[in-house]
């Protein structure tokens, strides 16, 4: 299992890179990566030679979230002004701008079916859900307050959800929040099921494993990456090695490995049989936002990508062999 | 047999005398002698007889007999014969003094002998025989020079006298001028080839002491072979091969002397050499102290006692082993002359803790063995236990020298070091290492262990890694270490708890797996998950920490350490309950309640945690630097918090502050947390220039230490730039700080930065770095609010500006819906109570922001028109939205009638702290210039010290260390405990130690005390639960800066921040005023 660099981009955004992810390949075109950045614009970019394909305007104050619908049609991005820009990949037409004021947008994630879009939302501590065809709000996963917390309590604040994961069954929805606890909601009943506790501090990613729709893995400020049974409410593992924030965290296409970008300015690659970071890239010179896997897509597309964007404005590709 | 004859008187007959029949009764022969008036030379011939056959008294009787006065008087012309008489009792008493052995005794025979030869020397004043007698009793009395003389007078009349020259040869040999002593006994041999056994002895004895082994042995062996004195001597010739057929031989020799002869101490001595080396005690006791019965020889005493000192050293019997080498040392006197008895006794004094007697011993043996590498590290010993380094270090450097194979030196050499230079302990600590290894010697774990926590130390964690793991080698905590064993997976809400689980381990040993840990292994095992967690590899430190305490439960240091990675994940819980597990131990470890006292801090417990840390420095006896500098911390930061800034309860507070972090200072003058205090509060008072350059000073000091993390420092110089109007300065020190300390992860700082941003006027940079803020930390609804105020400054700061383009008013624009975005946001979010922001404050925020939006308008507007005008178009459209406008103007105006009355009533409130303010630094200035020059003398001779003191806080290490018994050190206290070795290494680390163990204490401290708006530290403790609403809302202007995981910031400056917002919001309110009242006009 191993990571090569393929290519890096150094000012591939006029400032921090601070969200990627890949949409996936469709008949007319391969899969591209999506770049988001502080200076409000959202990249496309082909691989493997990362050339930019377009750039979408339109958003003030900084992209912190994107994701793309498992079709590759369609793409959302999300900046500090709390607005979702939903747009066609091909055309960069303005889908749908969505706004749950006073909610605020972070992490925001497709279910697997493509039906709907959960966004981690921020203060007011639950999970919007929106219907991918009519754009409306279908739905809002609170996490329940604690006993005996007054209203007014500030407490609540720690509850501000940051993150965002779908089981690839899509029944379940993880939450992190900055007090390091998640959440799982069942998706079609709409409700809390339980928290998963370890993390003291902001849970800034979440994904499910691809192969088990129990293993979800967290990437923490507390430099850990946690492994949990989510059904089975236990921890199965916890991974120390990164020396600062843990910001993101992404699973290889088979399940075998994980990936993680942290503020200590490096990409880790982990091998789960052996539960330990067995390589660590350098290349990044600032907070590293976001690691990607690349989905399998058709011919042609087989190898292993992993993409990392970071702070320093740049943003690298890997050869993935697992 | 013979014959004598004795003449009859007158006649020509003789009586004739069998000397083998000599009657029992000396009497008769003298009856028959007196009446035949026989010639005095037959009297001497029966008394020799006498003596021959051991009939002592019969010799005497006639030899007394023929010296009484009647005799002398009758033979008066006979001289030869009579001094012949007199000088055979001479000699006679002379041997009787010389073998009795009780002093009295002694004496008394050597009176009579003196007497005789007197007797002698009256008769004849030349006569040889007579001076060679008292040459001779001169000798057995010990008085050498004048022995000497008596033989030389002889000697100058006959050169070739052989008893003269024999005597001679002995004075020479025990003036230790043994060729001369040679000399005289070949001379004496040529002269007369028979001479008896004892010249060939002492020609032996000369080539002996002259080093020529072979020929002494040639000598000895042409003596009889059961002479006792040439067996002993053949023995030690022997003896001296130093090879085991030789040794052999040579006590065979020494027990046949021994059989022959049961009273020659020599034989006895040796003989007791080699028991003892054999280990039977009892008889070296027994030889020794028959050998102490038989002689009065000072050197043979000295070694019989030495022998004995010896067994009981051997045996542990200091005391009884002490007193007998001292007996040894008194009976020899001369250090040169045996040795080895002052190192006994050095020996035996250290290990009594007698180290000013040893010192003066092992000095002893010293100056005779110069190269000794066994005394200089003796002695290098016990400089290091009288603290004198610098001397134990030059000792220790030349047994290195002087036997660079000694492991030991090395090994000695190594911990001495360790406080004053690491690289070289290190050398030494490996050549130690590397001279065990080459010797197939075990390399001891505790040498492993110091070398592994050196190179942790110099951040060589890779090569420390490889050291620990050896001291460790195999077993359990292998499987561990790389990962092989898994922890079993633990319920999500149960995982809280991980750290204090053992669960594991019971769970492995139920799966028939051994989970040992030998004792002598914890500290490296511990040392190593030090290493880990530096590594950030937590899990494996916490499992190892954790399986130490499942073998060792009252190992406090790993509840420590737990406790402190608990905390590092924010996990204060389970932090805390760690900590109290450690107090369980022992209540008062000033460690754990010192990091209980921040625990509660974090907790926002003030009273508490004050508490805490008084009693950590109690259990310090006042000494723990940690607990004073946080209580110090404390004071300071309840100045800062007092609700109505009353001067009075600040400087209070302050002066408090300043105390205690003066009293570190006055304990550990390198201290550099308590002299970045010291800045601080220089800084507090206005004196810029003092504090920059005490925190200059300590900023360059911490940067040379890889443990060493004091942001801190960083950020206070960036404020003093700042408060100095140096704002590039305070920039890129607060840049550094952030990359150098957090990753760039500190919103705190961060913010700092924006506020730096925002007064050098660079508002675009201001709203990135802000937005970077809020990006870091998400749930902080103040930078948001922050954000609004850059942007809306920018787009004010725009509009301001005499010429401006179009573009530039589009982009304000867009800048200032942003703005207006953001407010609204943010004051629907306080609507719905989200962040517990005070009531009073949200309305302030609405207001505030409608207020904005409505400003924002009218700039818009005024911008478009421009663009309109420039393009004369759509004049309709225009002057229709005018009207729109216009109608919501005059509501508007309604509402910020009422909003002016309260921001005016703001206005006065701030205005009244600022001149107030201005009050207080006008005391201060007034009170500076004294203060000043005092504070920085003051400092500045501290600064002077600096080194110097650090090298003292070194060597009282090694005192405290050493104080302890020496060679137990080493495995006992735990050599190379990390914690320890930080703990004590400079004053310095007490700090830092926090800083690596605890993350950022003293910061988080500072942040709930301020959180929690307390008053007073001392006086008001009760004042805590209620404030008032106008210091909430002044608190949550300020919010931001104290939502920072670190703390020593300067308080000024986040307050001068706020009134600048307050300042800046007016400002804009009037900016505004004024373009409305223009868009009004050009209506």
């Amino acid at each position: 299992m191993k990571l090569a660099g393929l290519k890096s981009i150094e000012n591939a955004h006029d400032d921090s890179v601070w969200a990627a992810t890949w949409i996936p390949a469709t008949d007319s075109r391969p899969s591209l990566l999506l770049t988001g950045s502080l200076d409000e614009t959202v990249r496309l970019w082909q691989s493997d030679e990362l050339v930019l394909q377009g750039t979408n305007t339109g958003h003030s104050l900084g992209v912190v979230s994107v994701c793309a619908h498992p079709s590759g049609a369609i793409a959302a991005s999300a900046s500090l002004d709390s607005f979702i820009r939903v747009f066609d990949v091909d055309s960069n037409s303005t889908i749908a701008t969505l706004e749950a004021p006073p909610s605020e947008v972070w992490q925001m994630q497709f279910d697997p079916k493509g039906t709907t879009l959960a966004v981690a939302g921020g203060g007011s501590a639950s999970v919007k859900l929106w219907d991918t065809s009519s754009w409306e709000l279908i739905a809002t996963l609170s996490i329940p307050r604690p006993e005996g917390a007054k209203p007014a309590d500030k407490t609540s604040t720690k509850k501000f959800v940051l993150s965002v994961a779908w089981s690839p069954d899509g029944r379940r929805i993880a939450c992190g929040s900055m007090d390091g606890t998640i959440s799982v909601f069942d998706v079609a009943r709409a409700k809390f099921l339980h928290h998963l506790e370890g993390h003291f501090m902001p849970v800034r990613s979440l994904v499910y494993s691809p192969i088990d729709s129990r293993v979800l893995f967290s990437a923490s400020d507390d430099a850990h990456v946690h492994m949990y049974d989510a059904e089975g409410k236990s921890l199965i593992g916890a991974m120390s090695g990164h020396s600062s924030w843990v910001l993101s965290v992404d699973v290889s296409p088979e399940g075998a490995a994980i990936a993680t970008g942290s503020s200590d300015r490096t990409v880790r690659l982990w091998d789960l049989s052996m539960r330990a970071a067995v390589q660590t890239m350098s290349n990044h010179t600032d907070h590293v936002w976001a690691v990607a896997f690349r989905p399998p897509g058709r011919t042609g597309e087989r190898a292993g990508r992993l993409a990392s964007v970071s702070e320093d404005r740049s943003i690298s590709l890997y050869n993935y062999a697992g | 047999m013979g014959s004598a004859y004795i003449p009859v008187q007158n006649s020509e007959e003789e009586v004739r005398v069998y000397l083998d029949q000599l009657p029992r009764d000396a009497s008769d022969i003298l009856d028959i002698l007196k009446a035949e008036q026989a010639p005095l030379d037959l009297w001497l011939v029966i008394a020799r007889e006498y003596f021959k056959q051991g009939k002592l008294e019969q010799f005497r009787q006639i030899l007394e007999e023929g010296s009484s006065p009647e005799i002398d008087e009758y033979y008066a012309d006979v001289r030869y014969e009579r001094i012949a008489i007199l000088n055979a009792l001479g000699a006679y008493y002379s041997y009787l003094g010389k073998i009795e052995t009780k002093q009295r005794e002694k004496e008394e025979h050597f009176i009579m002998a003196t007497q005789y030869y007197n007797k002698a020397s009256r008769i004849d004043m030349h006569e040889p025989s007579t001076w060679v007698g008292k040459g001779q009793l001169l000798l057995a009395k010990g008085e050498i020079e004048q022995a000497f003389n008596a033989f030389k007078i002889v000697l100058d009349g006959d050169h070739h006298n052989v008893p003269a020259l024999l005597g001679q040869a002995c004075v020479q040999f025990n003036r230790g001028r043994y060729s001369d002593s040679l000399e005289l006994y070949k001379r004496a041999l040529q002269v007369y080839p028979n001479c008896p056994g004892a010249v060939r002895l002492g020609i032996g004895l000369c080539h002996y002491k002259l080093g020529n082994l072979q020929k002494a042995r040639q000598a000895f062996q042409r003596l009889d072979p059961e002479n006792v004195e040439a067996l002993v001597a053949l023995g030690i010739v022997d003896l001296q091969t130093n090879e085991a057929p030789g040794i052999r031989n040579g006590m065979e020799k020494m027990q046949r002397a021994f059989e022959i002869y049961p009273y020659f101490s020599m034989a006895l001595n040796h003989l007791a050499n080699h028991f003892f080396f054999t280990g039977q005690h009892f008889l070296v006791e027994q030889l020794t102290e028959t050998a102490l019965a038989v002689t009065n020889h000072g050197p043979t005493k000295s070694h019989s006692y030495y022998n004995l000192a010896r067994s009981y050293h051997s045996k542990g019997d200091y005391e009884k082993a002490g007193m007998y080498y001292m007996a040894s040392v008194k009976e020899s006197n001369k250090p040169h002359e045996f040795v080895l008895a002052y190192y006994g006794l050095g020996q035996v004094q250290l290990k009594l803790g007698d180290f000013r007697s040893s010192l003066s011993n092992f000095e002893k043996v010293l100056e005779i063995h110069p190269e000794n590498c066994e005394t200089l590290k003796a002695l290098g010993h016990i400089y290091v236990q009288l603290g004198q380094t610098e001397k134990a270090l030059e000792l220790l450097r030349k047994a290195t020298r002087i036997d660079p194979r000694d492991a030991q030196a090395f090994l000695e050499l190594g911990e001495l070091l360790i406080s004053s230079d690491e690289g070289a302990a290190l050398d030494a600590f490996k050549n130690a290492r590397g001279l065990l290894k080459k010797g197939g010697e075990e390399v001891p774990i505790e040498l492993l262990n110091n070398i592994g926590v050196l190179h942790f130390e110099r951040g060589e964690f890779e090569l420390a890694e490889q050291t620990f793991r050896e001291a460790l080698g195999d077993g359990m905590w292998l499987a561990f270490i790389d990962g092989k064993v898994h922890s079993y997976p633990v319920d999500a809400s149960a995982s809280t708890y991980a750290y204090k689980d053992v669960q594991l381990f019971h769970q492995l040993e139920e799966d028939g797996q051994l989970v040992e840990l030998p004792w002598n292994k914890v500290t490296a095992l511990f040392n190593l998950a030090r290493l880990f967690e530096q590594l950030h590899k937590t899990e494996t430190a916490c499992i190892l920490y954790r399986m130490i305490l499942f073998k060792y439960p009252e190992y406090i240091d790993a509840y420590l350490r737990l406790a402190a990675l608990a905390k590092a994940r924010n996990n204060i819980q389970l932090s805390i309950e760690l900590i109290g597990d450690a107090l369980k131990l022992n209540d008062k470890y000033p460690n754990a309640l010192s990091m209980l006292g921040s625990l509660e801090l974090k907790n926002d417990d003030w009273v508490k945690a004050k508490e805490t840390f008084l009693a950590a420095k109690d259990a310090a006896d006042g000494k723990d630097s940690f607990s004073i500098l946080s209580l110090g911390n404390w004071n300071y930061f309840a100045a800062g918090r007092s609700e109505k800034r009353n001067p009075k309860l600040e400087a209070t507070h302050l002066e408090k502050a300043k105390e205690l972090y003066t009293k570190v200072l006055v304990q550990h003058s390198s201290n550099l947390y308590a002299a970045n205090g010291a800045g601080m509060i220089l800084a507090e008072k206005g004196h810029f220039d003092v504090a920059k350059d005490i925190l200059t000073q300590v900023q360059e000091a911490a940067s040379g230490n890889v443990f060493l993390q004091m942001p801190d420092v960083w950020i206070n110089l960036a404020h003093v730039y700042y408060a100095q109007g140096n704002f590039a300065l305070a920039v890129k020190m607060y840049q550094n700080c952030l990359r150098k300390f957090y990753y760039n992860t500190d919103t705190q700082v961060l913010l700092y930065l924006a506020r730096t941003h925002y007064e050098a006027e660079q508002w675009q940079e201001c709203k990135k770095t802000l937005l970077r803020a809020i990006h870091l930390a998400p749930s902080n609804y103040v930078l948001r609010f922050d954000v609004g105020v850059a942007m809306q400054k920018f787009s004010t700061s725009t509009l301001q500006k005499d010429k401006r383009t179009v573009d530039e008013v589009r982009s304000t624009v867009a800048e200032l819906k942003n703005a207006v975005r953001v407010f609204s946001q943010l004051s629907a979010a306080s609507n719905l109570h989200f962040h517990g922001f005070d009531e009073k404050k949200i309305d302030t925020h609405v207001e505030y922001c409608k207020h904005l939006f409505g400003a924002a308008k009218v700039h818009l507007e005024a911008a478009e028109r421009e663009e309109l005008q420039a393009r004369q178009k759509k004049e309709l459209e225009q002057q229709l939205l005018k009207a729109t406008e216009a109608s919501r103007k005059a509501e508007e105006q309604m509402k910020y009638q009422l909003e002016k009355r309260k921001q005016e009533e703001e206005l006065k409130q701030v205005m009244q702290q600022e001149q107030h303010f201005e009050r207080v630094k006008e005391q201060w200035k007034s009170s500076i210039p004294a203060s000043k020059r005092k504070d920085r003398s003051q400092i500045d001779e501290e600064e002077g010290h600096h080194e110097r003191r650090r090298r003292k806080g070194g060597k009282r290490r090694r005192k405290d260390k050493s104080s302890k018994s020496h060679y137990e050190v080493e495995e006992g206290e735990d050599v190379g405990d990390q914690e320890e070795l930080e703990d004590e290494e400079a004053d310095t680390n007490h700090m830092h130690r926090y800083s690596i163990d605890q993350g950022g204490d003293e910061g988080n401290a500072q942040t709930h005390l301020a959180a929690a708006g307390l008053e007073d530290s001392d006086a008001d403790d009760d004042m805590i639960a209620p404030s008032s609403a106008s210091n909430r809302q002044k608190r949550v202007w300020s919010e931001s800066d104290d939502d920072e995981p670190l703390g020593r910031q300067e308080k000024l400056s986040p307050d001068r921040e706020n009134s600048a917002e307050f300042q800046d919001s007016d400002g804009e309110i009037r900016d505004q005023k004024m373009n409305r009242d223009a868009a009004a006009d050009e209506d």
